[in-house]
């Protein structure tokens, strides 16, 4: 943008110099027409109801993604300040974005085919995995097989349970629960057996569970997915997208990504990857 | 700031011709006024050459920089990705492959692949960090060398333990199998991923110039329509000036400069149109495709050792058999849960253009001649390798692991091997239709602008020679 503003100067002066008549134009600027790289007062829509990744107490937000979200807002942009967050769900995201609410998601969003045909999404900033999360005292699964038979959490419109029974053939038996904070509970007091679903929100929730005193738990360590959490901007913000992808970047250079994630998912003992992932690129 | 303090001295240099004594908008003799006029022509060609100049300069720096400069360097760093992606795949070969020798292929021949892509991705590495302009893409770089050297050691000790276990085709021992884990883990969290970035990172710096060029030469060509329209205006008033006074129809030398210059504005505007396209297809129809498509090319050769690893490390065959359909969706996507489920959807639809992931992506740009053929022959052979890998997985599942090896690795009729080197070759056959027309638009761009630089100074003497030609009769009758 620097050349062109430059070139375009050069023009005008060089030939604004050799007309007397000197008919001087302003190289009037295109750039930065709307992107959130350097945008003042930045919105960021974040998770409320997630613990470790996003969880509203009070007013303030607290987890992985509001973190991350912070550093990214600090990195693209000194002017920015200090972001404001509002919590989105997964029926929202994409049209409080499309209308503006939000310059942001981030939000344990998943970078799909078909989602980025309406979002252009930066990073990812993290693959999660869907995993297996069971009591600590339950030696008897190592992978997603051994969930035969078992007592699976079963979160009504979330693909995880599907993914292993009808996807991967487990006959795991089915125990409803409103949300995966419920499956916790249920987890805790051995009503089921098993939860499985993304990693970090396991993770989330098994730090939750500790620091509150609940039966110890364990993450199985047995990927069966790959969820790439990416960076969620308005539908062609490239010059935004580059800049988030390279203050994920640098998050991982300066070792700021491997502190947050021994922060908040350290103490359940689940395999966190410290270094970069890899970004889907911009356009 | 040593611009700004130099920037006073030149302009008055350029500013000469202002006339100095102007009393008055209009001067009050005919010969004042015809002086005035011829100046102001004069000034005006000048503006109009120096607009165009600017311009040609611009355009050309666009197409040095996207055909001849960083463009080039960016594809070639794209093919890093793949060296490394085919280094670990040769590796996990070599593991498997053990000292058998009946299959048609060994572990001397995937050693020498190993080598060859080694030696490229150290060249290819090189250039990267070049091209890097920023720290944290040098940072990138150097992170990649330092590991790329960590991956090496880990594989070279995975090979000696295997060489001292001498085993057969098929999965080699526990040590084994651990040193390759590591090996292989951190080629693709680690290095792939930084290897990936870099590229994207340098495909900016294309992005960029790119669009600054096509803005500048744009706004050029907005200056050299608007100066040379100046410059026929004026020149057809000096004429029209000249007719009503001397009561002459036409004086030709000034009919021809006025010729002249509206040819040299058309000319001028209409060739670095013809260059703004050449940009354009240089970098969409070209370089943007060559990307994607050896982006594809390396996942799906990273995919086909997915294969591979699920057949040498049967503990981790559900990751494995996850991350090739990861893999492959990102190649050509279907909305499908697991590979049975993919292959059905893939193996019904015929049509490239209702896929996405990066080949589908690409069957809905504006094609180029012979695109649509080369790309329905990708997608036919894509669909047979997808199908080779159901056969095999089919095999291994029954228990029948040396056969589900030979499927795989052998060189047979029905052999995945085979069938997925037809796919490559396909695939490398229309990245080289997207290569034609980089190279095409490349060799316009750089005709499109040749010679301008000798035809401008010649154009503006033309008609200068011309217009005062016209005018010194004229201005000698009042002597």
């Amino acid at each position: 943008m620097r050349g062109r503003a430059m070139r375009t100067r050069r023009i005008a002066a060089a030939v604004a110099a050799v007309l007397t008549a000197g008919t001087g134009a302003a190289g009037c600027g295109v750039a930065g027409a709307d992107t959130v790289a350097g945008k003042k007062g930045l919105v960021i829509g974040v998770n409320a109801d997630q613990p470790g990744l996003g969880l509203r107490t009070g007013g303030s937000y607290s987890g992985f993604d509001v973190e991350v979200a912070r550093e990214i807002a600090r990195r693209i942009g000194a002017k920015s300040g200090t972001p404001s967050f509002r919590p989105v769900t997964s029926a929202t995201r994409e049209s409080m974005l499309e209308s503006g609410d939000v310059d942001m998601v981030v939000a344990s969003y998943s970078i799909t085919p078909e989602r980025k045909t309406k979002v252009t999404f930066a990073g990812p900033y993290y693959v999660a995995h869907q995993d297996v999360l069971v009591r600590a005292s339950d030696a008897s699964v190592k992978d997603v097989r051994d969930l035969k038979g078992k007592r699976l959490c079963q979160v009504p419109g979330s693909v995880s349970f599907p993914r292993v029974t009808a996807e991967r053939g487990v006959a795991a038996l089915p125990v409803a629960a409103a949300g995966y904070t419920g499956c916790l509970d249920m987890l805790s007091s051995g009503a089921l057996d098993a939860v499985s679903t993304d990693d970090l929100i396991l993770a989330g929730l098994a730090a939750q569970a500790a620091r509150s005193g609940g039966a110890r738990l364990r993450i199985v360590n047995a990927p069966i997915s790959d969820e790439p959490y990416g960076v969620g901007l308005r539908r062609g913000d490239v010059t935004g997208c580059e800049a988030v992808n390279k203050a994920i970047t640098t998050m991982y250079q300066d070792g700021t990504a491997a502190r947050l994630l021994k922060t908040w998912f350290g103490p359940v003992g689940l395999n966190v990857t410290t270094t970069v992932p890899q970004f889907e690129g911009c356009d | 700031m040593t611009a700004v303090q130099q920037a006073p001295a030149a302009a008055p240099a350029v500013a000469g011709p202002p006339p100095r004594r102007r009393p008055r908008l209009l001067p009050r003799t005919a010969t004042g006024r015809i002086r005035a006029l011829t100046a102001a022509v004069i000034v005006a060609l000048a503006a109009t050459i120096t607009a165009t100049w600017l311009a040609v300069g611009d355009a050309r720096d666009g197409v040095r920089v996207i055909g001849h400069d960083a463009g080039p360097q960016v594809v070639a760093t794209g093919d890093l990705y793949f060296q490394l992606t085919d280094m670990d795949a040769q590796l996990a070969n070599a593991l498997l492959l053990g000292r058998s020798q009946n299959l048609g292929t060994g572990r001397d021949q995937a050693l020498a692949r190993y080598d060859d892509n080694r030696a490229k991705a150290g060249a290819a590495l090189l250039q990267a960090a070049k091209l890097a302009d920023e720290p944290s893409e040098e940072a990138t770089a150097r992170d990649l060398l330092k590991g790329l050297g960590r991956y090496e050691r880990l594989a070279g000790q995975a090979l000696l333990a295997d060489q001292e276990s001498d085993h057969t085709a098929g999965p080699p021992s526990e040590r084994v199998t651990g040193l390759y884990r590591q090996a292989t883990d951190m080629m693709k969290l680690d290095l792939l991923p930084k290897a990936y970035n870099l590229t994207l990172d340098n495909g900016t710096l294309v992005r960029h110039t790119y669009e600054d060029e096509r803005t500048s030469v744009k706004y050029g060509i907005g200056w050299v329509l608007g100066t040379g329209l100046l410059l026929v205006a004026l020149l057809a008033a000096l004429q029209l000036f000249l007719a009503v006074r001397f009561r002459r129809l036409l004086n030709p030398a000034l009919a021809a400069a006025t010729l002249a210059a509206l040819v040299l504005t058309g000319a001028g505007a209409v060739m670095l149109g013809g260059q703004l396209d050449h940009l354009r297809a240089a970098k969409e129809d070209g370089f943007d495709s060559i990307l994607a498509l050896s982006r594809a090319r390396a996942i799906g050769n990273s995919a086909n050792a997915d294969q591979t690893r699920y057949l040498l490390d049967p503990k981790r065959a559900d990751t494995y058999e996850q991350v090739f359909l990861s893999k492959s969706q990102s190649v050509l996507y279907v909305k499908a849960g697991n590979l049975a489920d993919y292959n059905a959807a893939l193996q019904k639809q015929t049509d490239p253009k209702a896929f996405l992931g990066f080949l589908g992506d690409e069957a809905n740009r504006p094609a180029l001649p012979g695109r649509d053929a080369a790309m329905a022959k990708v997608l036919a052979d894509y669909r047979r390798f997808q199908q080779d890998d159901r056969a095999v997985r089919t095999l291994a599942a029954s228990g029948r692991l040396g056969a589900a090896i030979s499927t795989r690795l052998g060189q047979g009729d029905n052999a995945a091997a085979r069938d997925f080197a037809a796919y490559d070759a396909s695939l490398v056959k229309l990245i080289q239709i997207h290569r034609t027309a980089f190279d095409d638009a490349v060799a316009a761009g750089d005709d499109g602008t040749a010679g301008w630089r000798l035809v401008l100074p010649a154009a503006a003497l033309v008609i200068a020679v011309l217009v005062l030609a016209g005018v010194r009769p004229r201005l000698a009758e009042y002597r």
